[in-house]
């Protein structure tokens, strides 16, 4: 129980998807203009990520490794249209106003990255919680992100007028240029928290391991 | 061996598939239902919001679009305890990123009733604002993007930054969207059959008080269809004609009304429609100002007597070019007689 938390861990700062991975960068970058639409794309892709990577996980002794990758899409495509339709019907709002970026999910690095670099090889269970960890890993940035953005960009939460009247918008944190000055800016404070969180593990497990590399088993870099 | 391996793993691939494609159409079948539901509620709200006092609407088929690129969806009289009060009409038409998708209403008396816009696939946080209930482009009244068009008359010029507020760094939306809200409010008046005062001679000719058709129509020039040619009396003097002529401009076409008087004096023009991209924005009034006076048979050029509309270079030079050729061959008509 205790390396399966361990796992889910992993994914929200240490190995983040997109502080440490720096991967699937485009969408997240373009949805967190609003709080609503953070939070909306954070579970959407959460749900294709665990589902996938379950499903993979389970079936992976009957994938053959040279069709491999046509057959991560098949089901990568088939839970983001799943996806798709549920928030169509049940929260039409939220799938309007995200878009082309929820099909979008099928092509999302972070979803086939995970797929082939750890589910493809490992157990159902830890897949799951790999899932669970990297999706909630995405959600809290895009929410870190979008927060930011839309206070300073637009002066409102979730809709809401937060700011004084006689604030004037700051219509950059809106437009991509803000965007990766909020992200550097979030993922500098995330790599100082990475650093001391590997630093202690090193005392404890007295493992060597520069502070600025990857953890050990690779996994990052594969994917 | 190679050849059974192949079709061995074809085999897998399309098992994965087959599994999938069953799912799918489960969800599918499961969410359609309630998806169609939402679309129907959807519009049926938003045609109650452009119209709030209708009864019923009666589907309709006159409201016919002018744009090629403005697609009229569905559109429906607005019924009333009075009888038809105006049309609702959906139409989607290009903007920046994608069609927007939106609800025209137009009142029998020729004024826009309301405009809600149903889908909008622009940059999220700018464009997409177009279809933002809590984005107000005059926060002091709090009035939305799409809420503005409300009470507007369709002889208005329609211009973003000018008589439309714009949306914050989204020119192009809001530029789009104005023009799509124009051109189907002026399909719904011309199917309501109140042309709007565009299409009235009088406006381009202001000495006349009688205006009738011309006996015979204006010559027309290489390239040019025209549309009407009509003639002004003032106590049963003629003192000039008017015609509307249209012409190919920059990608799509242009419509032009000139007035010219008896000693060959522009006395006014309105370019009535322009579908170049970006055209609608020579509809103004201060781009038909600057021929009047000018007369027939003098050159007209944009850049050096004529100021073009910025951004829409193009579509001016093919107004400039339009209105010449008309005022020539209205001059011609004139000094040959028999109109």
């Amino acid at each position: 129980m205790k390396r399966l938390f361990g796992i889910f861990l992993n994914g929200l700062v240490v190995e983040n998807p997109l502080f440490v991975i720096m991967i699937g960068l485009c969408s997240s970058m373009a949805v967190t203009t609003t709080v609503a639409n953070g939070i909306g794309m954070g579970i959407a892709l959460t749900f294709v990520l665990v589902m996938s990577e379950v499903i993979i996980s389970a079936f992976r002794k009957l994938i053959p490794g040279s069709i491999r990758m046509p057959i991560f899409l098949v089901v990568i495509a088939a839970f983001t249209t799943i996806m798709d339709l549920e928030m169509k019907a049940y929260f039409p709002a939220l799938s309007k106003s995200m878009g082309v970026y929820i099909p979008l999910v099928v092509v999302n690095c972070i979803v086939m990255g995970r797929v082939e670099a750890y589910s493809s090889k490992q157990p159902v269970l830890d897949s799951l919680f790999d899932g669970l960890g990297m999706g909630l890993g995405y959600t809290w940035v895009l929410l870190a992100l979008s927060i930011v953005r839309e206070l300073l960009g637009n002066g409102t939460l979730l809709g809401f007028q937060i700011m004084p009247s006689s604030f004037e918008p700051m219509i950059f944190f809106i437009l991509p240029p803000g965007g990766f000055l909020v992200f550097s800016l979030w993922m500098a404070a995330s790599n100082s928290l990475k650093r001391r969180i590997l630093a202690s593990r090193h005392k404890q497990e007295d493992l060597q391991q520069s502070c600025c590399t990857l953890p050990a088993d690779g996994t990052a870099e594969k994917a | 061996m190679k050849r059974t391996q192949m079709f061995k793993l074809g085999l897998i691939l399309a098992a994965y598939c087959i599994v999938g494609c069953v799912g799918l159409a489960f969800v599918y079948n499961g969410t359609s239902k309630t998806i169609a539901q939402r679309q129907q509620a959807d519009l049926q709200a938003g045609l109650k919001e452009v119209f709030p006092k209708a009864t019923s609407f009666k589907p309709t088929d006159k409201v016919k679009s002018t744009n090629p690129k403005i697609v009229i969806d569905e559109a429906y009289l607005a019924i009333g305890s009075t009888g038809t009060m105006g049309t609702a009409v959906k139409a989607h038409g290009p903007s920046y990123g994608g069609d927007t998708t939106l609800i025209v209403g137009v009142s029998t008396d020729g004024t826009i009733t309301g405009v809600k816009i149903l889908e909008n696939k622009d940059t999220p946080g700018l464009g997409a604002n177009a279809a933002n209930p809590s984005y107000y482009v005059n926060k002091a009244t709090k009035t939305t993007f799409a809420g503005q068009f409300a009470g507007k008359k369709l002889t208005d010029e329609f211009v973003v930054k000018k008589d439309v507020l714009a949306i914050t760094s989204a020119t192009i939306t809001s530029r789009s969207i104005t023009s799509i809200v124009q051109t189907v409010a002026k399909a719904s008046a011309d199917a309501l059959g109140i042309g709007g005062s565009e299409q009235d001679p009088k406006a381009v000719l202001p000495e006349a008080d009688t205006i009738r058709p011309a006996a015979t129509p204006m010559t027309a020039p290489a390239g040019v269809t025209v549309l009407d040619t009509s003639v002004g009396t003032k106590g049963g003097t003629v003192v000039g004609v008017v015609a509307t002529a249209k012409a190919k401009s920059y990608d799509g076409d242009v419509t032009v009304m000139v007035g010219v008087a008896t000693d060959g004096t522009i006395t006014g023009i309105k370019v009535v429609t322009c579908t170049d991209s970006l055209g609608s924005s020579i509809l103004t009034a201060d781009f038909a100002k600057q021929f009047v006076g000018r007369k027939a048979g003098t050159p007209l050029t944009v850049g050096t007597n004529v100021d073009a509309v910025t951004g829409a270079t193009f579509s001016s030079k093919g107004a400039t070019a339009l209105v010449q050729q008309v005022a020539d061959a209205l001059a011609k008509a004139l000094a040959g007689g028999g109109l």
